[in-house]
């Protein structure tokens, strides 16, 4: 229905002003307020209980904070905050690793006590070699984690360096205690001839190159005479553990040689990993390295450097192991330990010191403790690795973090689905919001368009077009001012290109600092024809929303 | 290449013919660009106006200059002058300071107080780390050790925080504790929130105190190539009564200087921001009265005359209660004086003709950003003609680089359009280097109370446009008034408000009439009262605006340059001051609306503010009152009753903001109004002083007092006043290449007025004994 709107203005002015326009009947803007009496989907209550316990502030109280000597971290990362639901202050421990590691520190201490006598040297022994395993993997880690390169000759490095040490000793009758340095030796010397094609070759190449490399090394140690093809293995090496010990005070020794080994690598990987060279290479992720030396980081040299460290680190395991074993064998090098020492960091999540320990874990259990299991143990083996390649993202130590973000998703998706586009707020967002007006100025807004939407007519563009700027009939009044209103962020304003000849429309930012952005290329000749294409746009935008 | 940009500035705004001026350039993408004096005439772009005009002057200054790219410090913050170096404190210290911090969660380090420099991470500071929680640093070049509190901190609350340092130990010692009363902080006793925190730890390292780093209030210092030292971490908030000790204090002493006693034993500095406030007002330097005196120098004018940790709402003056007045309020974006280096010095040649003049730069394209107009104003040495124009300096300061188009969500449905914005407004909103106006907030959302002219002020340049209202607005409209006088051939000179705020009414004295500009909306006392004694004196003055003579503003007695308002209670305004903080600091005098101090427009203009809007413009109608032959001649060779139905601004005369006769705010009773405005659209809206109540209908089409009015009255000694009531008047003079009604009415007032001659029909004084 239509009718004619009478300028208020048209007896001052005459013909100058327009008289009357073609306009839209009345609509009260109060109906859409009467018409909307509950929401279009249900509402939950929201609101979840704390099923844990957290402490709260220290109040007047001084807290006077403790830090691991000689170091500047603290014992405990906390975060002191104010519960946005109630006030109340809080503590919460932002990172709780350090607890947990404190816990299976005292676990692996006194686990061999705790072990049931039948089983007693078949679980410290397996205790033993995850130990080890745990401080190999803990260097392997850092080169496939924090240096991101892709190398597969670890155990190489480790064979190599337990074949030098034990040979030293045995040939040349070296003391135990320097197996572990003549390793470590090696082991730089293998690192810096390693990491040189490291410069050149990407991912996969390298990891063949290295797997290659490892074979190399078995088949040489198989053939050599020196090397005990015959033997298989150079044995009679030097070691800590005393002569003539029982059996049990043996592995005893054995056990807590391996878990100070396993406690250095993990000193080693927090100096390299937590320090400057472990942020330094965080800054230049994989597929990131261009940004990363445009802004200045050398992120290649600090990757050698990684490399180099953990092959030293490598080595000195390596002598560690020729020293505990009294030797070394060819099956340092066989294709599946490589594969099993993957599988134990690929489980557990690369990059990360509990994930090397937590997936050594795993394997060894399977590996070494379910040795009933029979071939099989190796299946399982796979079928878990393949279970976390397959649907984890970041090995376990990765679950929480993934989780998290499926929360999220799936989140969004439930509220996509329940939320209406440009509608009120669910209470599950309500929630969220810091300034609860925004609550109302949703739901005001929302009814402001379900009227003007109404409103909007061939009619009143055409009135636009005629006059953008003056005196309006009424609903086209309502409509500009609901425009003019809106907030900042993306509101359509005017550019010019040449004064008086040409103009664009733009979209403000809204943000200090931010220039305007460019909402189409399209140019118009007149100031009142761009008011009347900024007018059409929001027409639009207001249709659609 | 770089895009080639030209910002300048002058240090004075006002010079005589013959003077020195210093100009200050800053250049992107180019190192020489070639300068022409010009006059300007004619400012307006506008297709149906004359278009711009400019006239080359000689100069020694024309041709090729060498241009500099020049840096800003952005960020108000107080230097300690401590050339002895006490503030190095290689031993035990503790830090202590009230603080009221605006944006704690911002995300960024902001120092509060230390000897930090940034890039090398020496010294020690004490200040909001990115988490937003009071934390204490201190570095030896190597390594950087902190303490941080328990809790963030909350915004617009006060707290006194404090740090104990023992150098032997290594152990520090936080102190937070809330100064919360019933007046001074954004949450009452009602919101359950532990505001406390005590953290103490034993650092492993020990600050190194580099020789050349400076002790900063609010900030710390940073180093950049290009650039050299600048300072950055800027604090926003307010800080109160900071000091230092010179050993670890214990829980029970800090406790103590919390409630305020400060023992003399170590006390190392403490700067007492309530000291140095006199009934007239306070500076820049923060007064320490500890025993080496180490005074703390303000820096793009820290705001002062702020309350304090202790203010406790009944006082509302630093002058009743200086003791609780000793907040000093910061901001990360306050720029007042670019400082750039001088890029020339010229002197300008002797026979200048009084006029508005600038050095033309262009580089490149010489267009847009690579053309710059550095304006300024040249007066006559000794005044000749009888005629003044008088530059409104101070509502240019007050608009000096505005944002409204970009910031303010009110602007649309205030101006009733889509702004229209152009390449120099897209830079100054990028760029924070250009500061801001009185008309914007600072980054935590309080009005800038200060603007100055040593800074590139892009609204204050021929051809620009308002983009919010698509107009001319300021110097560009005023010139339009420049213009006329000058078509018309009128023997006119110039002068600027600063020039009347020095030297009071001898500026204005030895002139028969002076005009105003089109907006003259920010006065001073001493412009206030110049203008008034002027006109008492037998002087002639034609207002030739709207909204005039609206704001009380003040300027400091050593430097004219900077302007300070506070926006409060009531007008048209862009924000309001906080409870108790509505007096100048620079003066003691209460701001806000010279209406609300007793000295509204009217009673020295004849009309005052009623209400604005920017989308319409309105003709004028003569009044009733116009056919008195006491006036008559006014409308004299006039057609018709309509006058002005045509402009550059939005194509009326009356429009934009509009002044109305009132006798109840002091229009002499004898004023006539010669003419009114009227019809205006919907969009002009009552101003906010008028209204007790708000109710429905007090718009254009619907409140009568929605109107300019041309008022004109006689003053004694042969003086008089005639006002136009609208800012769109002057904008209407240049159509039709200066003939038309508008200039024919403004013709016959100047001709009356600048005559060395009684005014015209003052003899028809009789009482009306007439027939019909």
């Amino acid at each position: 229905m239509s009718e004619i709107w009478k300028n208020p203005l048209a007896p001052w002015r005459g013909d100058a002003e327009p008289q009357e326009a073609p306009s839209e009947a009345y609509s009260d803007p109060g109906e859409v307020w009467r018409a909307k009496r509950q929401s279009h989907t249900k509402l939950y209550k929201v609101g979840r209980l704390r099923y844990y316990h957290k402490w709260r502030g220290h109040g007047a109280k001084t807290w006077t904070r403790t830090r691991y000597w000689p170091t500047r971290r603290r014992v405990l990362d906390i975060r002191g905050e104010y519960n946005p639901k109630i006030l109340r202050r809080e503590k919460t421990i932002v990172d709780k690793r350090p607890i947990w590691w404190l816990l299976s520190f005292i676990a692996i201490a006194v686990a061999p006590f705790l072990a049931p006598k039948d089983l007693q040297s078949t679980l410290i022994s397996a205790g033993t070699v995850f130990l080890i395993y745990a401080a190999i993997n803990l260097c392997w880690t850092l080169i496939l984690g924090t240096a991101g390169i892709f190398s597969l000759a670890t155990m190489a490095v480790v064979g190599a360096a337990a074949y030098g040490a034990a040979s030293m000793s045995v040939f040349y009758g070296w003391p135990w205690w320097t197996l572990p340095f003549v390793g470590g030796g090696i082991g730089f010397v293998f690192g810096v001839v390693i990491a040189l094609p490291a410069t050149r070759l990407d991912g996969f190449y390298y990891a063949l190159l290295t797997l290659g490399l490892n074979e190399l090394c078995r088949v040489y140690v198989v053939q050599s005479r020196t090397f005990g093809s015959a033997t298989g293995g150079v044995y009679g090496a030097d070691s800590f553990i005393p002569t003539g010990a029982s059996q049990r005070v043996e592995l005893i020794i054995g056990y807590f040689a391996s878990f100070a080994l396993m406690l250095s690598a993990l000193a080693l990987f927090r100096f390299v990993n937590g320090k400057r060279l472990g942020r330094i290479l965080r800054m230049a992720p994989e597929k990131r390295e261009a940004f990363a030396q445009a802004v200045g980081i050398d992120y290649r040299t600090a990757r050698i450097q990684v490399f180099i460290i953990s092959s030293v680190g490598l080595g000195v395991i390596g002598g560690f192991y020729a020293s505990y074993f009294h030797g070394a064998s060819p099956s340092l090098f066989s294709f599946d330990s490589v594969l099993l020492g993957l599988a134990m960091l690929v489980i557990g999540g690369l990059g990360k010191a509990e994930g090397a320990v937590l997936g050594t874990f795993i394997v060894i259990v399977i590996d070494k403790v379910f040795l009933q299991l029979g071939p099989i143990r190796l299946i399982l083996v796979g079928a878990i690795m393949l279970g976390v390649v397959l649907l984890l993202k970041n090995g376990l130590f990765g679950i929480k973090h993934q989780f998290r973000d499926w929360r999220d998703k799936k989140k969004s998706e439930n509220r996509s689905t329940r939320a209406e586009k440009g509608g009120e707020m669910l209470p599950e967002e309500a929630t969220e919001a810091g300034d609860k007006d925004l609550i109302y100025a949703q739901r005001f807004d929302k009814m402001q368009r379900d009227y003007l939407k109404g409103v909007v007519s061939e009619k009143l563009v055409e009135e636009h077009a005629r006059n953008p700027l003056g005196q309006h009939s009424e609903p086209l009044e309502r409509l500009l001012l609901y425009f003019r209103r809106q907030p900042q962020v993306d509101k359509y304003a005017i550019a010019v290109i040449e004064p008086f000849k040409a103009y664009r429309i733009v979209a403000l930012s809204g943000h200090r600092g931010v220039a305007p952005r460019v909402v189409e290329e399209k140019t118009y000749p007149s100031e009142r024809e761009a008011y009347h294409g900024v007018f059409l746009r929001r027409v639009q935008d207001l249709l659609e929303s | 290449m770089a895009q080639i940009k030209l910002f300048g500035y002058t240090d004075k705004i006002s010079v005589r013919c013959g003077d020195e001026i210093k100009v200050h350039v800053n250049a992107d993408g180019t190192d020489t660009a070639d300068a022409q004096l010009v006059r300007l005439i004619h400012g307006d772009a506008h297709p149906s106006g004359p278009g711009f005009i400019e006239e080359e002057v000689a100069c020694e200054a024309n041709g090729a200059w060498a241009v500099t790219k020049q840096y800003t410090q952005v960020g108000s913050f107080l230097k300690v002058v401590d050339s002895e170096r006490v503030l190095a404190l290689d031993g035990s210290f503790t830090l202590f300071t009230y603080v009221w911090a605006t944006l704690p969660a911002i995300g960024l380090r902001q120092t509060m107080i230390g000897r930090w420099d940034i890039r090398s991470n020496k010294g020690y500071g004490l200040g909001i780390n990115r988490k937003g929680i009071l934390e204490f640093w201190v570095g030896d070049g190597r390594e950087v050790d902190s303490l941080e509190a328990e809790v963030p901190l909350m915004a617009r609350i006060w707290y006194f925080v404090a740090v104990s340092f023992d150098a032997k130990t290594g152990r520090a010692e936080l102190f937070q504790e809330p100064m919360l009363n019933r007046y001074n902080s954004l949450l009452g006793k009602v919101a359950p929130i532990d505001y406390r925190s005590h953290v103490a730890e034993t650092l492993r390292f020990r600050p190194d105190n580099d020789l050349a780093t400076p002790f900063l209030i609010a900030g710390a210092q940073d180093w950049h190539e290009a650039r050299g030292h600048f300072v950055a971490q800027c604090f926003c908030g307010k800080l109160d009564r900071p000091g230092i000790y010179g050993r670890a204090m214990a829980r029970d002493e800090l406790a103590a200087l919390q409630a305020g006693n400060r023992p003399a034993d170590g006390q190392v500095a403490f700067w007492d921001t309530t000291a140095g406030y006199t009934p007239h007002g306070i500076g820049d330097t923060v007064v320490d009265t500890g025993p080496h005196r180490l005074d703390a120098q303000g820096y793009n004018r820290p705001v002062r005359a702020q309350t304090g940790y202790n203010w406790n709402g009944r006082n509302d003056c630093f002058r009743l209660a200086p003791e609780e007045y000793g907040g000093v309020e910061f901001h990360v974006d306050a720029m007042i004086d670019c400082n750039w280096q001088v890029t020339r010095t010229i002197k300008l040649p002797d026979t200048l003709k009084s006029g508005a003049y600038a050095f033309r730069l262009r580089a490149g394209p010489g267009r847009g950003l690579a053309e710059e107009y550095v304006v300024f104003f040249v007066r006559a040495k000794v005044a000749k003609a009888p005629i003044a124009f008088l530059v409104p300096t101070g509502s240019y300061l007050a608009y000096g680089n505005e944002h409204l188009s970009f910031d303010a969500q009110i602007i649309q449905p205030m101006t009733g359009q889509p702004p229209i914005v152009d390449e120099i407004d897209i830079e100054m909103y990028k760029n924070p280097d250009f500061g801001l106006s009185t008309y914007d907030a600072w980054e935590d959302g309080a009005g800038v109370c200060f603007s100055g002219y040593h800074r590139p002020i892009m609204n204050m340049r021929p051809k620009y446009r308002m983009s919010s209202m698509g107009t001319t607005w300021q110097f560009p409209a005023d010139l339009s008034i420049i213009a006329w006088l000058d078509k018309l051939g009128f023997d006119y000179e110039i002068l600027t408000e600063e020039d009347v705020h020095v030297e009071g009414l001898a500026a204005l004295k030895p002139y028969k009439c002076v005009l105003s500009g089109t907006h003259p909306e920010y006065v001073s006392e001493r412009i206030l009262d110049a203008t008034e004694d002027f006109i008492a004196e037998g002087g002639r003055f034609i207002y030739m605006g709207g909204n005039g003579y609206y704001w009380n503003v003040a300027y400091r007695e050593d430097d004219p340059s900077v302007m300070e308002v506070r926006k409060l209670d009531s007008g048209m305004r862009a924000w309001a001051a906080r409870p108790g903080e509505h007096y100048l600091q620079t003066t003691g005098d209460k701001s806000g609306l010279w209406r609300n101090r007793g000295r509204a427009p009217q009673k020295t203009l004849g009309v005052g503010f009623i209400g604005e809007g920017f989308e319409s413009g309105k003709p004028f109608r003569r009044m009733p009152d116009s056919y008195h032959r006491t006036v008559s001649w006014i409308t004299e060779g006039i057609e018709g009753e309509i006058i002005g139905e045509f402009g550059l601004a939005q194509g009326g005369s009356a429009g934009l903001e509009l002044d109305r006769y009132d006798l109840k705010l002091g229009t002499p009773p004898h004023a006539k109004i010669i003419a009114s405005s009227g019809g205006h659209t919907d969009n002009y809206v009552l101003s906010v002083e008028e209204i007790l109540y708000a109710y429905p209908g007090m718009s254009g089409t619907q409140d009568y007092r929605i109107r300019a009015d041309i008022v004109y009255f006689t003053a004694p000694n042969g003086g008089g006043v005639f006002s136009t009531g609208s800012i769109a008047f002057g904008q209407a003079l240049p159509c039709n290449v200066f003939e038309n009604n508008v200039s024919r009415l403004l013709k016959n007032v100047v001709d009356a007025f600048s005559a060395d001659r009684a005014l015209p029909g003052e003899l028809w004084v009789s009482d009306e004994k007439q027939w019909r």
